[in-house]
């Protein structure tokens, strides 16, 4: 049994504390785990992803073809992870883009969401719209973005609910109640769209 | 117990576990964490841990205390190993009483800048023996046996990371703590700790060799608490073909072993130097086709051949000499597997054809070219440089900025493009001084970090003023050794009870004898931009301290800061502040059917005023409360 899951974002997203609890709940599930973590500029506005591999698993990066759920936070972001994404698996496109400095006044260069979603449908993975940053402004915490797609993740991977709200609390040091509310949103709106 | 821990973090359990008594280090990508790690939880460890103000020093302590006759480990990225250079060969052939681990982490693949240099030729170069990391798990068991290798043949001992294997976080299993505290002793014996006599350095050269062959010895049989062989056979039934490996690259051929279920001999190694000869010997008398697998240079490579040739036996050896492999950067699970392929001189991988598809995708990933934090004091410095430059009638392109290690680097990122060099710690100073000797009559100026200036600017600076060098040295002193992760270095502000006595650069400077000495406030942008004219036009070495904490520091501190908003009825979307700046808490919304275009600024402002001092429109305000 293996579980792949990648994660693609940009500084600030939250990318890595959700791939850190991710990695906790497995780690609380007695599994063997590989996390591996990009941050390099994220405080100047780079590029941020993570992979968790859970399981029977030595690599500490996924294999091509083979992530189970694709995390894209940031949608150019997301491009990067197409050549793992397994076909069969999940891909989670955050209606998030974030503007690199240089492309500021050309915001027409930024690639259309239409044909992001064409390249991903080329993979043969089930793709899963969601905008959490407009659930996590709603609930009143914009960071809380990270949480709501861990609610979706949790639901897509059938992980152990009571384990994984539990590995949430103890990595979110403020803000808990929004927190798992929008874990909760984002856990509902994807019921029914297991793998 | 189980924990999940990057590989520096478990080193740094793996330190605690060993009982080690004093444990230094200067900041450097991969290696950082270990040190960062123990000084999160100084208070309850009996160690003596601190950020020394460069890796020689950082070693040079740590041996001092391995002659005491106590537990030293000091840590270092691989570009630190060239400065421990000198005093680590000396301390080598000397040999130490107590334990001395020297924990570098390289960087294949280039994660942080710097040459992709591989450090375990040090190893062979300065007769120590290392042992290089496969896994989290090896991180924290390494580091005992590391320890123990050392107080047996009474040697220091490599241990070796790799990006890889440093930054990527495992399920760990802790083990037994030792605790062994001995007094501190230091017997005389001058034939053994000085270098003055050709018979004693001799002597002190077949010791260390003496040691080598010994913990060859002893690391054959070596099993960790976790049951990790420090080298390890496996043979394949009816397998002609064999892999011999060592380091991070065990992930992912373990993984292509599973995901094809194949069953390949291998013989993993440990101890990288010495090699463990007659395994390898007796690996290659049973196989034909040998494949090795190793990052960067082709060392046990070319000593396979080398053992190949001695037992007289035709084999195909395949790697890096082969190309099969390539000489440069990580290895990913694909190269790896290629690897594999030509081994078995068949297909493995069934991928499908998604080429075209992922060009496509690559062609349409927009890049994001990185600039200064939000509130970097060295968007200000730079942004006063080029102004200055500008109004002394130079050309960007003809007055030489040498740029130094850090964060002041990234003035080479765009819109500055300020820097024109960066090649080691305190280089800039140095290479200034070239330039000027060589007859250049344009200015030259050096620019360089606060942490960066103590580790190694110091004697550049020193230097520069006795040869009466024309020269500026602009010190962008933001009190931090930021780029790594906000380490305390001699000029930090001492925040709260600490035992340290800061060191004021500008003393360092009127000490030196330093005339023109000017302090600017980054975010001062007229001022400063004064002051560098002044400056540059000095005839002599002229210093300029741009002074201003870290942002990101300040802002963890204070909380505060004032904030600024751009006014939308003034504004008329220029993006002058943009376009100057590049500060990543601006953002720009185009002209659209219900609105003019305009510039923002978004809530990450730390408030340091630059764009407000830069409008020509005013249209930059400061954020009332509560608006």
């Amino acid at each position: 049994m293996e579980i792949n899951i990648y994660i693609s974002g940009v500084g600030g997203q939250g990318a890595i504390r959700l791939g850190q609890i991710i990695a906790d709940y497995a780690l609380q599930k007695s599994k063997k785990i590989k996390l591996f973590k990009e941050v390099g500029m994220a405080q100047r506005g780079g590029a941020v992803h993570c992979e968790i591999r859970i399981g029977n698993v030595f690599g500490s990066r996924i294999p091509p073809y083979s992530s189970d759920a694709t995390v894209v936070m940031e949608l150019s972001e997301g491009l990067k992870a197409l050549e793992f994404v397994k076909p069969g698996g999940t891909v989670i496109l955050n209606n998030h883009k974030v503007y690199p400095i240089d492309l500021m006044a050309q915001p027409e260069k930024y690639p259309e969401f239409q044909e992001i979603e064409a390249l991903f449908k080329k993979t043969k993975a089930k793709i899963i719209w969601i905008d959490a940053k407009k659930i996590a402004k709603e609930i009143g915490l914009p960071v809380a973005e990270n949480m709501v797609l861990l609610g979706t993740l949790s639901q897509i991977l059938s992980f152990d609910k009571r384990v994984i709200l539990g590995t949430l609390e103890k990595n979110i040091p403020c803000e808990i109640e929004k927190n798992l509310y929008a874990f909760q949103e984002g856990y509902r709106i994807t019921k029914g769209i297991k793998k | 117990m189980k924990r999940l821990l990057t590989g520096n973090e478990a080193l740094a359990e793996g330190i605690i576990e060993s009982g080690a008594d004093v444990v230094t280090g200067y900041p450097g990508t991969p290696s950082t964490e270990v040190v960062l790690t123990l000084l999160h939880q100084k208070e309850k460890l009996d160690m003596y841990i601190e950020w020394s103000i460069n890796e020689k020093v950082a070693f040079e302590i740590a041996a001092g205390a391995a002659w005491a006759g106590k537990r030293a480990l000091v840590t270092m990225k691989m570009s630190g190993v060239n400065v421990i250079a000198d005093s680590l060969s000396s301390i080598s052939y000397s040999g130490c009483n107590g334990g001395l681990v020297i924990f570098v982490a390289d960087d294949p693949g280039v994660s942080a800048g710097m040459p992709e240099e591989d450090s375990r030729y040090y190893a062979q170069l300065m007769i120590i023996p290392m042992l290089d990391l496969a896994s989290q798990q090896e991180c924290l068991d390494y580091v005992k046996i590391a320890f123990d290798i050392s107080e047996k043949i009474g040697g220091p001992v490599f241990l070796r990371s790799t990006t890889d294997i440093s930054h990527v976080a495992s399920d760990v299993l802790l083990g037994k703590k030792l605790y062994m505290k001995r007094k501190a002793q230091f017997e005389r014996n001058i034939a053994k700790f000085t270098k003055a006599r050709a018979a004693w350095c001799m002597e002190q050269h077949q010791d260390a060799l003496d040691r080598l062959e010994q913990s060859s010895e002893i690391s054959d049989s070596y099993i960790t608490e976790s049951g990790i062989h420090i080298n390890a056979t496996h043979l394949a039934k009816n397998s002609q073909c064999g892999v011999i490996y060592a380091g991070a690259v065990q992930g992912n051929f373990q993984e292509i072993l599973k995901k094809y279920n194949l069953d390949i001999s291998w013989l993993k190694i440990g101890m990288v130097h010495p090699l463990p000869e007659k395994i390898i010997r007796d690996f290659l008398s049973i196989h034909e086709r040998i494949l090795i697998l190793e990052e960067l240079d082709p060392l046990i490579e070319k000593e396979v051949l080398r053992i190949a040739y001695l037992i007289n036996k035709k084999i195909t050896i395949l790697g890096k000499l082969s190309h099969a492999l390539p000489m440069i950067g990580a290895y990913s699970f694909k190269i790896i597997r290629k690897g594999v392929e030509v081994l078995l001189d068949k297909k493995i991988g069934t991928d499908k054809n998604i080429e075209k598809i992922l060009m496509m995708a690559n062609q349409l990933t927009i890049k994001r070219s990185t600039s200064f934090c939000v509130g970097c004091p060295h968007r200000g410095t730079y942004y006063a440089l080029n102004k200055a430059i500008k109004k002394l009638r130079y050309k960007q392109d003809e007055v030489i900025v040498t740029g130094d290690i850090g964060c002041t680097i990234l003035g080479m990122n765009k819109p500055f493009e300020s820097c024109w060099t960066e090649v080691a710690m305190g280089a800039s100073i140095g290479l200034a001084q070239g330039f000027k000797h060589a007859g250049i009559e344009k200015p030259v100026i050096a620019t360089i970090g606060d942490s960066t200036f103590f580790h190694a600017g110091i004697p550049s600076l020193v230097n520069a003023i006795y040869q009466k060098v024309n020269l500026t040295i602009i010190i962008l002193d933001n009190g931090w050794t930021a780029m790594t992760g906000f380490e305390e270095n001699p000029g930090t502000i001492p925040f709260g009870k600490k035992n340290t006595s800061r060191i004021d650069i500008k003393k360092i400077c009127k000490g030196c004898g330093i005339e023109n000495l000017f302090i600017i406030d980054p975010y001062d942008a007229e001022n400063s931009i004064k002051t560098l004219m002044k400056a540059i036009d000095y005839l002599g070495v002229s210093v300029v301290i741009a002074r201003r904490e870290c942002a990101l520091q300040a802002k963890r501190r204070k909380k505060n800061t004032i904030k600024y908003v751009v006014n939308k009825e003034k504004c008329t979307g220029c993006r002058l502040c943009l376009n100057e700046l590049a500060c990543p808490a601006m953002i720009f919304f185009p002209k659209n059917e219900k609105s003019k275009k305009y510039m923002s600024i978004n809530s990450t402002c730390t408030g340091c005023g630059l764009c407000q001092s830069i409008c020509p429109l005013g249209a930059i305000e400061v954020k009332n409360n509560g608006n």
